[in-house]
C-alpha cells in the first residue's frame, strides 16, 4: 500500500471514529523529500472535456471553473476546512471586524471590503475598487450570465476611495460572502457591448498566479506565469497547459507513460488500477456532491398537480421501503470501488449540516414487513399492490452514465426482490434536466423516481429554498417557476428555511437547517444514496497540490510543482 | 427477368410456370455456397436466441455484484459484465431485441417504401414529382445524425420507438426500385390488355405489376435487414438505442471504451455477434439476388 | 448540358429550404434544451432560468425563430454556440480542416487499395484469389466500424502498444510527422476497411461487366494484349460508375465519421455534432446539418454530371 493511500484510509477512519462531517482535506501529496519545492517548468494537466467557455459569469461546468480559477480571482474564497477566506480582500467582513453593518430595524445591511494593497492585473493595470462595482454591474447587466442569486439583492456599491468597496444590501443576506468570488477587468471589459462575443471569453484576464496565454480548441489551453502575482515566489510552475483529451482512458494511458503530469476527474472504478502504479498518487476527497433517489410525491402527469398525491410513492411506507431496500454501501463498494461515502441528508459538508441526520440502513428484510402492514400485498407474478393499484415504478436519469445505469440496474434487482417493480426510462441529460418551457419530463412532473446528483453551496439557503420549499413546485399556476421537482411540501420545513435565511447568527442557523433536514428525512422523500469523491491523478514527482471539498484543485496551483 | 414468363398471359400467369420459376430460383439459391452457410448460421443463431431461456441457466437482467468481470470460463463461456451478469446469456437474449429490430424495421422500411413506389410509379404526375422530392430530401439528411436527434427526441428508446424510426428512414431505396419498375411495367401489353379488360387499378398493380417487382424488393428488403442491425447497434452503442437493463447487441458495447482494458471479452463477443449475423444476411442477400435475378449471377464455378 | 445544371440548382432550393424547416421542427420539438446545463449550478434560481431562456431567444414562437435564423443565415450569420459563445461558422471552421484530414486520408487509402483489388478480382474471376477476396470484402463491410474501432484499439493500442489510443497528435512536442501518422493509423485503417469492401465490390460487379460485352471480345479478336484490353478499355468503361459513386462519397469529407471521430477522440465535425445534439445546442446543429445536406444535394448533381460527361451516351435536356 502506498503512503498516499495510507493517509486516505487513516484519514477516513479518524473521520469515521468521530463522526465528522467535517471536510476531509487532504495533506499536500507528491514527493516526500524534504528539499523544498522546485521552481519553474512545465506541468501538462489533461482534460477529458473541453471547457465551453472560461468566462466565471458564464460557467455552467466544474472543468470551466478548474481551469478559469488559475487567472481569474474574487474577494474571498473558500478554503478546504469549509472556512470563507480572504483572497483580494484583506479579512472577510463580519460582525466583529465591523465589515457588516446592519441597519437598525434589522432590515438592510452594508458589507465593507478593504482590498489588498498593491494587486495588479495580469496585464499590470492596478486592481482597484472599480473593479469589483465594475463585476456587479456587469453581472446586472448581462442577460446570459448564469445566476444573479444574491448580487440581485444589492442595491447599489459606493467606492469611496480606491481600496474601500461598500456593498449595500436591500435586506439582510447571510450568504454574502459567496458572492464576488470572480472579478472581471474594468479597464479591459468597460464599454464592451456584448461580452459573450469578447475574446475574454476565452483568454480571461485575472489578477490570479497564471495568465491564459493560447487556447486552441479541442486541442489545448496554455497559461503561463502571471510575473504581476501577488504572493512572492509564487507561482512556482513558469507553465501550465490543459491537454484536451479524447476521454479518461487515454488520459490514463498518457498518465502512465509519463506524457502528461496530472488529470482531472478520474472515474471511481479507475483508482484501484491508477493506485497499482507506484509512479502516480491519486488525490481523492469527499465533496458536497449528492446522488439522489428524488421520488415524485405527487401523482405524474404533464403537468402534475402537486395537491394529488402519487398513487405508489405517496405512501411513506412505500417510499421506506425503497430506502430500505437501496444497499448504499454496495454500491459504493461494488460500483464506486469504496470512494465514495454513504449519503446521509441534504447537505453532507459544511457548518450547515449536521452530523445527526441520517436514514435508515439497508434492511430488505424489514422493507418488506413495512410493505404488508401498510397494505402493499404480493400478486401473482410477485409485484406488491394495494386497492388494485400495482407497485410498478418508472426510474429514470441521464442516459449514458455508466455509474448510474449500473445503479439502476442493481435497485431493479434489489427492489423486485422486495415486490416492487421498476422499469429503467432513461433520457439524454440536456432532456432529463431541461426546464420546464422546453417540456423537459421532471420540472413537468411526468416522472416516479429520478436518479441525479446536485451540489449545494457552502451557504445553502438559495439551494435548498429552490428545491424544497412549498411555493418552489413548478406548477402550472406558477409558470413553471421552481427547481421543487420532488413536489415536497411541509408548512413546517419551509418555516424552518424561511427562519435560516433570515438570521445572520451562524448557530441559530446551523439549528434551523438541523430542524429542516430531519423534516425532510422523515418524509423519505429522496433516498440519499452517496456523496462522490473529487479525485484527480497526479505523477508521482509533481507536489504542492492541495485537494478541497470546496473547490477545484487548481486552487492550490500557486503551490505546484514538478521534481525531476 | 421473373415478369417475362407472366408477360405472355392476361391475368395471373399459369401456375406451373410460376412454380418452375421460383423452383429454378430455389436451385440457385442452393447452389450459392456462401449463402446456404449464412442460411444455416443465421437460423442456428435466431434459434439459440429464440430459445435462450432453455439454454442458459441464467437470467439476463439480474445483478450479481459477486460475480463482476469475471473472465471466460467454463460457468461463464464469455466471462461476465460489469455488474456480473453471464455475458453468453446477455447477447442471446440480446440477438431477440437485435434481430426483431433488423426484421421489424424492414417490414416498415418495405411496407412504405412498396406504398410510395407504387403511387408514384403508377399514377406519376405531381404525386410522382411530390413524393420523388421528398424522397430526394431524405436522402440528403445524414442518416446517422438524424438517428441521433431522434434518440435525444424520444426519451427512452423503446424497440417500437426505434423499429418505427429506423423503418422511417430507410424506405427510400425501396420506394426507388418499385416507382422503376412500375414505370417499366405499368405500359408492358399484359398490364394494358388487363386494362382493357376492365381491371381497377388495384387489381393491376397488386396482382399484375407488383408480383412481377418482387425480386428486386427482396433482395433489397435482406440487405436493409443487415443495414439494420448495424444501425441499432451504433444507436445503443452512443447510448440513444435500447435502453438497459434490456440487452441489445449494441447496448452491450456501449460501456467497452472504459472496460476494455479491464475485461477485454466485453467489448469482443457481443460485437462478434452482431459481425456473424450481419455477415451471414449479406451472404444470403448476395445469394438471392443471383437466384432472383439470373442476369447478375457472378459466380458459377 | 449548361441548361439541365441550372435547373438541377434551381430545384436545390426549394429542397434545401424544405430541409432545414425540418431540421429546425424536430430540434423544437426535443424535449428539454439548453438550459439543461445550468441544473447543476447550485445558486440558479428559477429567475435565471427565465432570463436566460430570453437572452437566447427561446422563449419565441417557433416560426419567428426559424424565419430569424434563416434570414441571418442567408447573410453569412450562422448565430452563436449556446453553450460556447464563439460564432457558428468559427467553430465550424476550427473543426473542419481535422475532418477533411482525416477523412481525405481514408478517402484516399481507400481508393488506392480498393482500385487495383478491384480490377484484378475482375481479371482472375473465379481464382483463389477473387475467391478470397469476396469474401473479405463481404466481412470487410459486414462490420461494424465502432466495433472494428475498438479492437483495433484493444489489440494495436491497449496491447501492443503500437499507436496512440486516440487524439490527433502528441501534445507539447513540436509538431512531428511521423507522430502525427502514427496517429492517423488506426482511425483510417477502421474507417478504410468498409469503404474498401465496397468499393472492391462494385468495380468488380462492373468489370465483369465490361468484360463481358461485344466490343472488349472484338478488341481481343483483334489481337489485342489483355493488359492493354484491361487498361485501356476496361477499366476505363468500369470506371464511370465508381467516380460516380466516389462523387456520391465526397460529402463525408466534410461532415466526418461521427462513431470513429467518438471513439478515438478526433476533434472534428462529427464530434461536434455530438456534442451540440446531447445539449442542445441549436445554432450548431442547424449549422452542420444545412451545411451537410447541401454538400450531399450537390454531390448528386457532380455525379450526374461527371456521369454525364464520361459516358456520351448520355445526354441530359
Amino acid at each position: 500500500m502506498t503512503r498516499l493511500r495510507r493517509l486516505f484510509l487513516s484519514l477516513s477512519l479518524v473521520s469515521l471514529v468521530l463522526g465528522a462531517c467535517a471536510p476531509s482535506s487532504a495533506p499536500p501529496a507528491g514527493g516526500t523529500a524534504s528539499t523544498g519545492p522546485t521552481r519553474g517548468g512545465t506541468l501538462i494537466f489533461a482534460l477529458w472535456q473541453e471547457p465551453e467557455t472560461l468566462n466565471p459569469l458564464y460557467a455552467t461546468q466544474t472543468v470551466n471553473t478548474l481551469v478559469n480559477e488559475i487567472a481569474v480571482e474574487g474577494l474571498t474564497s473558500v478554503d478546504p476546512n469549509g472556512e470563507y477566506v480572504a483572497v483580494l480582500a484583506r479579512e472577510v467582513p463580519s460582525m466583529q471586524n465591523g465589515g457588516l453593518k446592519v441597519s437598525a430595524d434589522g432590515k438592510r445591511m452594508d458589507v465593507t471590503y478593504r482590498l489588498v494593497q498593491g494587486v495588479k492585473w495580469s496585464d499590470s493595470a492596478p486592481f482597484t475598487s472599480a473593479d469589483v462595482k465594475f463585476t456587479w454591474d456587469l453581472r446586472m447587466r448581462d442577460p446570459k450570465v448564469t445566476s444573479r442569486t444574491g448580487y440581485d439583492k444589492i442595491e447599489g456599491i459606493d467606492t469611496p476611495d480606491e481600496l474601500t468597496v461598500v456593498v449595500r444590501y436591500k435586506e439582510t443576506y447571510a450568504a454574502f460572502p459567496e458572492l464576488f468570488g470572480s472579478l472581471l477587468p474594468k479597464h479591459l471589459l468597460d464599454g464592451v457591448p456584448d461580452l459573450s462575443k469578447h475574446d475574454y471569453t476565452r483568454r480571461p484576464l485575472g489578477t490570479g498566479p497564471f495568465r491564459i496565454s493560447e487556447f486552441i480548441a479541442g486541442d489545448h489551453i496554455t497559461a503561463e506565469r502571471n510575473s504581476n502575482y501577488r504572493v512572492r515566489d509564487r507561482p512556482l510552475l513558469d507553465k501550465v497547459i490543459f491537454k484536451i483529451v479524447p476521454s479518461r482512458e487515454a488520459a490514463i494511458a498518457q498518465l502512465k507513460a509519463g506524457e502528461i503530469h496530472g488529470m482531472w476527474n478520474v472515474l471511481e472504478a479507475q483508482v484501484p488500477d491508477l493506485e497499482k502504479d507506484p509512479s502516480i498518487k491519486v488525490s481523492s476527497v469527499a465533496t458536497g456532491r449528492l446522488e439522489r433517489l428524488e421520488f415524485n410525491l405527487a401523482k405524474p402527469g404533464n403537468p402534475a398537480d402537486p395537491k394529488v398525491p402519487h398513487p405508489v410513492l405517496g405512501d411513506l411506507a412505500v417510499r421506506r421501503a425503497l430506502l430500505l431496500a437501496t444497499p448504499k454501501q454496495q454500491i459504493i463498494d461494488k460500483l464506486l470501488y469504496g470512494q465514495a461515502k454513504p449519503g446521509r441528508s441534504a447537505l453532507s459538508i459544511g457548518w450547515a449540516a449536521s452530523k445527526d441526520v441520517d436514514q435508515e440502513g439497508y434492511d430488505p428484510a424489514k422493507a418488506k414487513q413495512v410493505l404488508d402492514q401498510a397494505g402493499w400485498l404480493p400478486g401473482p407474478d410477485g409485484v406488491r399492490a394495494k386497492d388494485g393499484i400495482r407497485a410498478s415504478l418508472r426510474l429514470s436519469t441521464t442516459s449514458g452514465d455508466k455509474v448510474r445505469e449500473d445503479a439502476e440496474q442493481l435497485l431493479v434487482t434489489e427492489w423486485k426482490n422486495i415486490g416492487i417493480e421498476a422499469k429503467i426510462q432513461n433520457s439524454p441529460s440536456s432532456v432529463f434536466l431541461g426546464t420546464w418551457a422546453q417540456n423537459a419530463p421532471r420540472p413537468r412532473g411526468d416522472f416516479d423516481i429520478a436518479m441525479y446528483a446536485s451540489t449545494p453551496d457552502l451557504d445553502p439557503q438559495v439551494y435548498l429554498a429552490v428545491r424544497f420549499q412549498c411555493a418552489q413546485i413548478p406548477q402550472t399556476a406558477n409558470n413553471g417557476a421552481g427547481r421543487n421537482v420532488n413536489r415536497f411540501c411541509d408548512p413546517q420545513a419551509d418555516k424552518a428555511l424561511d427562519q435560516a435565511g433570515a438570521t445572520l447568527d451562524l448557530q441559530k442557523r446551523k439549528e434551523f437547517y438541523a430542524q429542516f433536514l430531519r423534516i425532510l428525512n422523515d418524509s423519505v422523500a429522496n433516498v440519499w444514496i452517496y456523496n462522490n469523491n473529487r479525485i484527480n491523478a497526479f505523477r508521482a514527482n509533481v507536489g504542492g497540490y492541495r485537494a478541497s471539498s470546496w473547490d477545484e484543485i487548481t486552487g492550490s496551483i500557486a503551490d505546484w510543482d514538478v521534481r525531476n | 427477368m421473373a415478369g417475362q414468363a407472366t408477360a405472355i398471359g392476361i391475368g395471373p400467369a399459369p401456375r406451373t410456370a410460376q412454380r418452375s420459376q421460383w423452383e429454378m430460383a430455389l436451385e440457385r439459391f442452393r447452389a450459392h455456397r456462401p449463402a446456404t452457410a449464412g442460411l444455416l448460421v443465421l437460423g442456428a443463431l435466431a434459434l439459440l436466441c429464440a430459445a435462450a431461456p432453455l439454454v442458459s441457466p441464467y437470467d439476463p437482467e439480474s445483478v450479481k455484484l459477486s460475480l463482476i468481470h469475471e473472465g471466460p470460463s467454463l460457468a461463464h463461456p464469455f466471462g461476465t459484465d460489469s455488474l456480473g451478469r453471464d455475458l453468453a446469456t446477455r447477447i442471446l437474449y440480446g440477438g431477440r431485441v437485435s434481430l426483431s429490430v433488423g426484421l421489424l424495421t424492414v417490414t416498415v422500411a418495405i411496407s412504405v417504401g412498396t406504398l410510395v413506389g407504387t403511387i408514384a410509379g403508377y399514377y406519376g404526375r405531381w404525386p410522382d414529382s411530390v413524393l420523388m422530392r421528398l424522397v430526394d430530401m431524405m436522402y440528403s439528411f445524414p442518416r446517422l445524425f438524424l438517428l441521433i436527434l431522434f434518440g435525444v427526441f424520444f426519451k427512452g428508446m423503446t424497440l417500437g420507438v426505434i423499429v418505427v424510426v429506423l423503418g422511417l428512414l430507410s424506405w427510400m431505396t425501396t420506394a426507388r426500385l418499385v416507382r422503376a419498375s412500375f414505370l417499366s411495367l405499368k405500359h408492358r401489353e399484359f398490364v394494358e390488355a388487363a386494362r382493357c379488360v376492365g381491371a381497377r387499378d388495384r387489381r393491376i398493380i397488386v396482382r399484375h405489376i407488383l408480383p412481377n417487382s418482387l425480386a428486386p424488393i427482396i433482395v433489397a428488403a435482406t440487405l436493409g435487414v443487415a443495414s439494420a442491425i448495424i444501425a441499432e447497434s451504433t444507436l445503443s452503442f452512443l447510448g440513444l438505442g435500447i435502453q438497459p437493463p434490456t440487452p441489445s447487441w449494441g447496448n452491450m458495447l456501449k460501456d467497452a471504451p472504459s472496460e476494455m482494458n479491464l475485461a477485454p471479452w466485453v467489448a469482443i463477443f457481443p460485437g462478434l455477434f452482431i459481425f456473424l449475423a450481419v455477415v451471414s444476411i449479406n451472404f444470403i442477400g448476395d445469394g438471392l439476388r443471383d437466384a432472383l435475378d439470373p442476369r447478375h449471377v457472378t459466380r458459377r464455378g | 448540358m449548361g441548361r439541365y445544371v441550372a435547373r438541377r440548382l434551381l430545384q436545390a432550393v426549394p429542397l434545401l429550404l424544405g430541409i432545414t424547416l425540418a431540421t429546425f421542427l424536430i430540434l423544437k420539438a426535443v424535449p428539454g434544451g439548453p438550459l439543461a446545463a445550468y441544473e447543476a449550478d447550485p445558486s440558479v434560481t428559477p429567475e435565471d432560468l427565465a432570463r436566460l431562456e430570453h437572452a437566447f431567444g427561446l422563449d419565441r414562437p417557433i416560426p419567428e425563430q426559424y424565419l430569424e435564423w434563416l434570414g441571418r443565415f442567408l447573410t453569412g450569420d450562422w448565430g452563436y454556440s449556446l453553450a460556447t459563445h464563439l460564432p457558428v461558422l468559427r467553430m465550424i471552421g476550427d473543426r473542419l480542416p481535422n475532418t477533411v484530414y482525416l477523412m481525405g486520408t481514408v478517402y484516399l487509402v481507400t481508393l488506392l487499395i480498393a482500385v487495383p483489388i478491384g480490377v484484378l478480382t475482375a481479371v482472375r474471376q473465379y481464382s483463389w484469389f477473387d475467391h478470397l477476396v469476396t469474401g473479405a470484402t463481404f466481412m470487410a463491410f459486414s462490420t461494424p466500424t465502432f466495433w472494428l474501432g475498438l479492437l483495433l484499439i484493444i489489440v494495436f493500442g491497449l496491447n501492443l502498444r503500437l499507436f496512440p489510443l486516440g487524439g490527433m497528435g502528441t501534445l507539447g512536442s513540436a509538431f512531428d510527422v511521423g507522430d502525427r501518422l502514427r496517429h492517423l493509423v488506426l482511425p483510417v485503417a477502421t474507417l478504410s476497411l468498409v469503404g474498401i469492401g465496397h468499393y472492391v465490390r462494385y468495380l468488380r460487379a462492373s468489370m465483369l461487366e465490361t468484360i463481358g460485352q461485344d466490343y472488349m471480345r472484338t478488341a481481343r479478336a483483334k489481337g489485342l494484349m489483355a493488359r492493354i484490353v484491361i487498361g485501356r478499355h476496361a477499366f476505363k468503361n468500369a470506371a464511370i460508375p465508381l467516380v460516380t459513386v466516389a462523387a456520391l462519397d465526397l460529402p463525408e469529407l466534410f461532415v466526418g465519421a461521427l462513431v470513429t471521430e467518438q471513439i478515438f477522440g478526433w476533434p472534428g465535425m462529427g464530434r461536434l455534432f455530438w456534442d451540440a445534439a446531447t445539449r442542445s445546442d441549436y445554432p450548431i446543429l442547424m449549422g452542420i446539418l444545412t451545411v451537410a445536406s447541401t454538400l450531399v444535394i450537390f454531390a448528386n448533381l457532380l455525379a450526374d454530371v461527371v456521369y454525364g460527361y464520361l459516358d456520351p451516351r448520355i445526354r441530359y435536356s
